[in-house]
C-alpha cells in the first residue's frame, strides 16, 4: 500500500520533470538560457512575499474546480462542466452584489449563497438529462460550458456592462471578501477552499453516505442490488460538484477578480479535471496539486517575461505536464504494468 | 528490474538536483549584472503587453513597431508579451515590474483597469496607456491619446470623396470609446462631403477572428458598400481579403482605408491610410521618464503636432485631382474650418 | 430580403459549413470506433498552420492540404497512443491536445516569421466550376462554382454513408464502437481498428483546419479556428452519428452563423452571443428530445482493456 502511494507521487513528479526538460530544450532552441529561465520561474513564484501570496491567490479557483471534478468522479460521473458551473456561480454572486443596491458582509454571504445555488443548478441540468434521458454527461456538460461562456459574454457586453470597455462594474468594496493580511491579496476564500477540501475528504472516506456514493461510482449495478438509489446519488453528486464550482466562482469574483471580463475563467474547468486526475481523485491531494498548478502559472509568467520566449512555450509546457502526468497514472492501471510492478515490489520485499 | 528502477530514480534525482541548483545560481550573476550597469549609465527598459499578436499586420504590429522605433531612438531596451487574455494582463505587468522594467506600454484602453491596479503596487514603474482616458493619469500613469475624432474624420473624408455607391462600411473590434468616436466621425465627415452617403457598421467582438472580418465585409459589399474603414487588427485583414476577392482580377472598385500604420501596398484595395505616429508619442513618454517628469499628463497626438497624418495615396486608384481635394479637406480639418 | 441577399446567405452558409463538415466527418469516423475526440479544435489549429506554411512556401494549396492532413494525423497519434494503448481518459487527452496543438502552432508561426509588421499572405485555392451543373439557373453558380475541397467534402458524405451501411468492413468498424468485446471474438482487431479510426480522424481534421487557411482566409492568426471543432462535435451528435445527418447539422449551424453575422450589421439590438449559443442549445434540445435511444456508439469514450477478464 505504501509502495502504491509512493508510485502515485513519483509518476506525476517524473512527468513534470520530463515536461520541463522538453520545455527547456525548446527554450534553448529559441536562443534563451534554460537554466536562467528556470531561475525566473522560481523567482516569479517564490521570489517575494507578494509573489508567494499570488501563488496562493491563483490556487484558490483551481482548488475548487479540482474538488468539483474529484467529487463527481468518485460517484462515477465525469463532470466536465466545472468551467460553466464556476462561471454561473461567479455571475450569480456578481449580480447579487451589484443589483441588491447595498453593500456589506451580509451581502457577501448572500452573494456566496447565490453562487452556490447557481453552480448547483448548472450541475443539476446535466444531472437531470443523465438520469431522465440517459445522456452522456461528458457531452452535455461541454455544451453547458459553452452556453455559460456565451452567456457571460452577453452579461459583460450588454446586460451588466459598465463604461466603454466590455466589462461589468466591480463588486462594491464592502461586499468584497476580506483579506487575511491587509497588504497581501490572499483572502479568506482560500480558507474556504481548504475547508471544502477537508469536508469532501471527510464525507467521502469517513461517512456511510460517502461510502455509498463511492460504491455507486465503483459498481453501479452492485449498488443497485444492495438497495442504494443509484439515481439519487448521481444527482446528488452532480449538484454538489456544481455547487463546489459555483462556490469557487463566487469566492473568486468577490475576493480576487471583482468584475467579469473577456476570457475570465477560461480553462479552469479543464485544469480542474487534470488536477483531480493527477491527484488520483483524493480531495486532500487535489488541494496540493492545485497549488502546484498555481505555482507553475505564476512562475511561468515571469519566466516568459524574463527570458523573452513566446507565451506559447508556457502553454506547451503546461500541456506536456498534463499529457505526461495523466498518461503516467493511466499506465499504472494497465493490467500488464500492474503485474510488472507487483513483481518488482514482490521481489524487493523478498530480498 | 530492481536495477532499472533504481537507475531511473537516480537519473531523475540528479536531474532534479541540477534543475534546483541552476535555480539557486541564477539570481546571483543576474543581480551583479544589474548593479554593474546601474552605475555608469542606466539602460532604461520598456515592456509592452498586447492582447492581439504583434505580427498581426495591424494594430499589434503598429504599436510594437512604434515602441521599438521609439526605444531605438532613445537607447532603451524592449520586451513584449502578446496574445494574452484579458485575465492575464495584470500578471504579465507585475512580472515586468518585478524584473525592474522602467516603463510599461499598454496599447489600449482595455488595459486601463489592470494598469491602475498594478501601478498602485509599483509606484516606481511608469505606465503609458495608449488611448487611455483623460481622467486616467496619476503620478505614474500617463495617457497617450491620438485624436480618435480626427482619425475617424480623415477616413470619412477619404471615404466620402471616393465612394461611388454612396454606401461606406466600418468594422470595429470592440465597442471601445475610441472606436465609437472613430465610427461617428467617419460617418459624419463622409456625410459632410456627400450628404447622400450612408454608413453600415458592425462589431466583430474580437481582434483576432479573421474569418469574421471576411464575412462581415462580404455581406457589407453585398449591401453596396464600396469604401471600408476598420478598427479591429486581424479582423481588418480578413475584411481586406474579402474586398480583394470581390474586386477579383479586374478593375478595383471597392476600396479600403488602412490604419494605424501606412498599409499602402499590403493589399491592392488599400487606397490610403490614416497614420498614427505611435513612436513619436511613446518617445515623448520615454523622455519624460528619463527627466523624471512622467505622470499626471495626457500626451495628445493629432494633426497639429504631426502624430496623426494622412498616409501616401495609391496613385493608380486615386487621381491627382481627388488627391488634392482630400488633402485640402484634411488641411481644413486641421484648421478647424472643415464642414463650416 | 432581396434575391442577392438570399444568394449571398446561401454562399456564406456553404462557405461556413464546409470546414465544419470535414471536421465533423473526422469525428464521426473516430466516434464510430468508440473514440470521442474533443481535441478537434487543436488538430484543426495545427492543420491550419501547416496548410498555411506549405501554401506560403510552395504556392500549392493542394499540397498544403495534404501536408496539413498528415500533420493532423501526427498530432492525433499522441491522443491515440495515450487513449488506446495506455487506456487513459479520452476527454482529458482531447482537451490536452486543445491546449498543446494551438500553442505549438502559434510557436512555430512565431519562429518562422519572427516579429514582422508585414502580414504573410498565401495564395488561395482556386474555385473550379463544374461544366454543366454550374449553368443550372438560380443556384447552379452558387453550388457548383466552389473549391475542390467543397466537392470532396460532400462526396465524402456519400462515401461514408455507403461505407458504414453497405460494406462488411464498415459494419465491422461500427461493431468496434458498439461492442468491442464481441468484435474481438469475431476476429476483428479492435486495437488496430481504433488506431485506424484515429488516423482517419486526424487526417480529415487536419485537412479541415487547412481549409480555413487555404480556401477561406489567406493569413494565419492564432485563434483562426475559433471553436469550430466544438461546433463540429455538436454537429455529430445533432446529426445522430450518420453522415447525411451530420451534413444537415453542419449546414444548419453554418446557416445560423452566416445569418448571425448579417443580423449584426447595422443593428446591435440582439446580443450576438445569443445567436452563437444556437448550435449548443439545439444540440442539447435534440439530445433531450431523442433521448438515449440514439445516443451514439455504446462503447464511446470507454477504454478498451484487451486482457481484462
Amino acid at each position: 500500500m505504501l509502495k502504491k502511494n509512493f508510485m502515485n507521487v513519483l509518476i506525476p513528479m517524473l512527468s513534470i520533470l520530463l515536461a520541463f526538460i522538453i520545455g527547456m530544450i525548446i527554450i534553448l532552441c529559441m536562443g534563451a538560457n534554460p537554466i536562467q529561465a528556470i531561475g525566473f520561474l522560481f523567482r516569479g513564484a517564490f521570489g517575494t512575499v507578494t509573489n508567494l501570496s499570488n501563488t496562493v491567490v491563483r490556487s484558490m479557483p483551481l482548488i475548487f474546480c479540482g474538488l468539483c471534478t474529484c467529487f463527481a468522479y468518485r460517484c462515477g460521473i465525469f463532470n466536465l462542466g466545472g468551467e460553466g458551473q464556476f462561471l454561473m456561480g461567479a455571475m450569480a454572486a456578481l449580480a447579487v452584489s451589484l443589483l441588491i443596491g447595498a453593500e456589506g458582509p451580509w451581502v457577501t454571504v448572500l452573494a456566496i449563497v447565490a453562487g452556490i445555488l447557481a453552480g448547483g443548478f448548472w450541475g443539476l441540468l446535466p444531472g437531470i438529462l443523465k438520469s431522465w434521458r440517459g445522456l452522456n454527461e461528458m457531452i452535455t456538460t461541454i455544451m453547458f460550458n459553452y452556453v455559460a461562456v456565451l452567456f457571460m459574454g452577453f452579461v459583460y457586453t450588454s446586460a451588466l456592462r459598465e463604461g466603454s470597455v466590455p466589462q461589468t462594474a466591480a463588486v462594491p468594496d464592502l461586499t468584497k471578501i476580506s483579506r487575511i493580511f491587509p497588504n497581501l491579496r490572499i483572502t479568506w476564500g482560500i480558507v474556504i477552499a481548504i475547508l471544502v477540501g477537508i469536508a469532501a475528504w471527510y464525507f467521502l472516506f469517513h461517512t456511510s453516505k460517502g461510502f455509498q456514493l463511492r460504491a455507486v461510482g465503483f459498481n453501479p449495478t452492485a449498488s443497485q442490488f444492495n438497495g442504494f438509489s443509484v439515481k439519487s446519488y448521481r444527482l446528488m453528486a452532480f449538484v454538489v460538484s456544481g455547487a463546489i464550482a459555483g462556490l469557487g466562482g463566487a469566492s473568486d469574483i468577490l475576493g480576487t477578480q471583482f468584475r467579469l471580463i473577456s476570457g475570465y475563467g477560461s480553462g479552469y474547468g479543464f485544469d480542474g479535471v487534470a488536477i483531480a486526475l493527477i491527484a488520483q481523485l483524493d480531495p486532500i491531494a487535489t488541494v496540493i496539486v492545485a497549488y502546484f498548478f498555481a505555482v507553475l502559472r505564476v512562475g511561468s509568467t515571469t519566466m516568459q517575461v524574463g527570458s523573452g520566449v513566446p507565451t506559447s512555450v508556457i502553454d506547451i509546457i503546461q500541456a506536456l505536464v498534463i499529457i505526461f502526468a495523466v498518461a503516467g497514472s493511466a499506465m499504472m492501471h494497465l493490467p500488464t504494468v500492474k503485474v510488472f510492478f507487483s513483481n518488482l515490489f514482490g521481489k524487493k520485499e523478498a530480498a | 528490474m530492481k536495477k532499472i528502477f533504481s537507475l531511473l530514480l537516480a537519473v531523475c534525482l540528479a536531474l532534479a538536483l541540477t534543475a534546483c541548483g541552476g535555480a539557486k545560481e541564477t539570481p546571483a550573476p543576474d543581480s551583479s549584472a544589474g548593479a554593474a550597469t546601474d552605475t555608469p549609465a542606466k539602460t532604461y527598459k520598456v515592456a509592452m503587453i498586447c492582447d492581439s499578436a504583434i505580427s498581426d499586420g495591424g494594430w499589434g504590429a503598429a504599436c510594437y513597431n512604434g515602441m521599438v522605433d521609439a526605444a531605438t531612438a532613445n537607447g532603451w531596451e524592449t520586451a513584449y508579451t502578446d496574445s494574452i487574455d484579458q485575465s492575464a494582463y495584470a500578471d504579465s505587468m507585475i512580472s515586468y515590474c518585478d524584473l525592474g522594467y522602467d516603463m510599461i506600454f499598454a496599447p489600449g484602453n482595455q488595459y486601463s483597469d489592470a494598469v491602475v491596479q498594478v501601478a498602485a503596487d509599483y509606484p516606481n514603474v511608469f505606465f503609458a496607456v495608449l488611448n487611455g482616458s483623460e481622467t486616467l493619469p496619476t503620478a505614474n500613469i500617463a495617457s497617450i491619446l491620438p485624436d480618435a475624432k480626427q482619425i475617424g474624420s480623415i477616413a470619412g473624408i477619404i471615404a466620402g470623396t471616393m465612394s461611388k455607391s454612396n454606401v461606406i462600411g466600418f468594422i470595429g473590434g470592440m465597442e471601445l470609446d475610441t472606436t465609437k468616436a472613430k465610427l461617428a466621425n467617419f460617418e459624419s465627415a463622409a456625410k459632410t462631403i456627400n450628404p447622400s452617403i450612408s454608413a453600415v457598421s458592425a462589431y466583430a467582438g474580437s481582434f483576432n477572428d479573421t474569418a469574421k472580418g471576411m464575412e462581415l465585409a462580404a455581406s457589407m459589399i453585398n449591401d453596396g458598400a464600396d469604401v471600408f474603414f476598420g478598427d479591429a487588427s486581424a479582423v481588418d485583414s480578413g475584411a481586406r481579403q474579402a474586398i480583394d476577392q470581390k474586386n477579383g482580377t479586374g478593375a478595383i472598385g471597392i476600396f479600403d482605408i488602412g490604419q494605424p500604420a501606412d498599409l499602402l501596398g499590403q493589399n491592392p484595395c488599400v487606397v490610403c491610410s490614416v497614420v498614427t505616429d505611435n513612436a513619436g508619442m511613446i518617445g515623448l513618454c520615454m523622455k519624460d521618464v528619463q527627466s523624471g517628469t512622467f505622470g499626471n499628463k495626457v500626451v495628445y497626438g493629432n494633426l497639429e503636432n504631426g502624430c496623426v497624418y494622412l498616409g501616401k495615396f495609391n496613385d493608380e486608384l486615386v487621381d491627382a485631382d481627388t488627391q488634392t481635394k482630400i488633402t485640402d479637406y484634411v488641411k481644413a480639418l486641421q484648421d478647424g474650418t472643415f464642414g463650416k | 430580403m432581396d434575391g442577392s441577399t438570399i444568394s449571398d446567405l446561401i454562399i456564406a452558409t456553404v462557405r461556413m459549413a464546409t470546414p465544419l463538415l470535414i471536421v465533423a466527418l473526422a469525428e464521426l469516423y473516430s466516434e464510430r470506433a468508440g473514440m470521442v475526440n474533443i481535441g478537434l479544435d487543436g488538430i484543426m489549429a495545427f492543420g491550419a498552420l501547416v496548410g498555411f506554411l506549405v501554401c506560403y512556401w510552395t504556392g500549392n494549396p493542394y499540397l498544403a492540404v495534404i501536408c496539413a492532413a498528415v500533420a493532423g494525423v501526427g498530432v492525433n497519434m499522441v491522443y491515440a497512443f495515450c487513449t488506446i494503448t495506455l487506456c487513459a481518459n479520452q476527454i482529458v487527452y482531447g482537451m490536452a491536445i486543445n491546449i498543446f496543438a494551438p500553442a505549438l502552432a502559434s510557436f512555430i508561426y512565431r519562429v518562422v516569421f519572427g516579429v514582422s509588421s508585414t502580414l504573410a499572405q498565401a495564395t488561395l485555392m482556386k474555385t473550379v466550376a463544374i461544366p454543366v451543373l454550374k449553368d443550372i439557373p438560380l443556384f447552379g453558380k452558387l453550388l457548383f462554382d466552389q473549391t475542390p475541397m467543397v466537392y470532396l467534402s460532400y462526396l465524402l458524405v456519400i462515401i461514408t454513408a455507403i461505407y458504414f451501411n453497405r460494406t462488411k468492413s464498415g459494419l465491422n468498424y461500427k461493431a468496434v464502437g458498439e461492442y468491442p468485446k464481441a468484435a474481438e471474438t469475431m476476429g476483428i482487431n479492435v486495437i488496430r481498428q481504433k488506431y485506424i479510426a484515429c488516423i482517419i480522424c486526424g487526417f480529415f481534421a487536419g485537412a479541415g483546419g487547412a481549409y480555413l487557411t487555404t480556401c477561406y482566409v489567406n493569413t494565419y492568426s492564432d485563434g483562426v479556428v475559433a471553436g469550430r471543432g466544438f461546433i463540429a462535435l455538436a454537429a455529430v451528435i445533432f446529426g445522430r452519428w450518420t453522415s447525411p445527418g451530420v451534413m444537415m447539422a453542419c449546414l444548419l449551424f453554418g446557416f445560423f452563423d452566416a445569418l448571425q453575422l448579417r443580423l449584426q450589421i447595422g443593428s446591435n439590438l440582439i446580443p450576438y452571443q445569443l445567436f452563437q449559443m444556437i448550435p449548443y442549445v439545439m444540440t442539447l434540445l435534440a439530445l433531450t428530445l431523442l433521448g438515449n435511444k440514439i445516443s451514439g456508439p455504446k462503447a464511446n469514450c470507454k477504454p478498451y482493456f484487451r486482457e481484462e477478464r
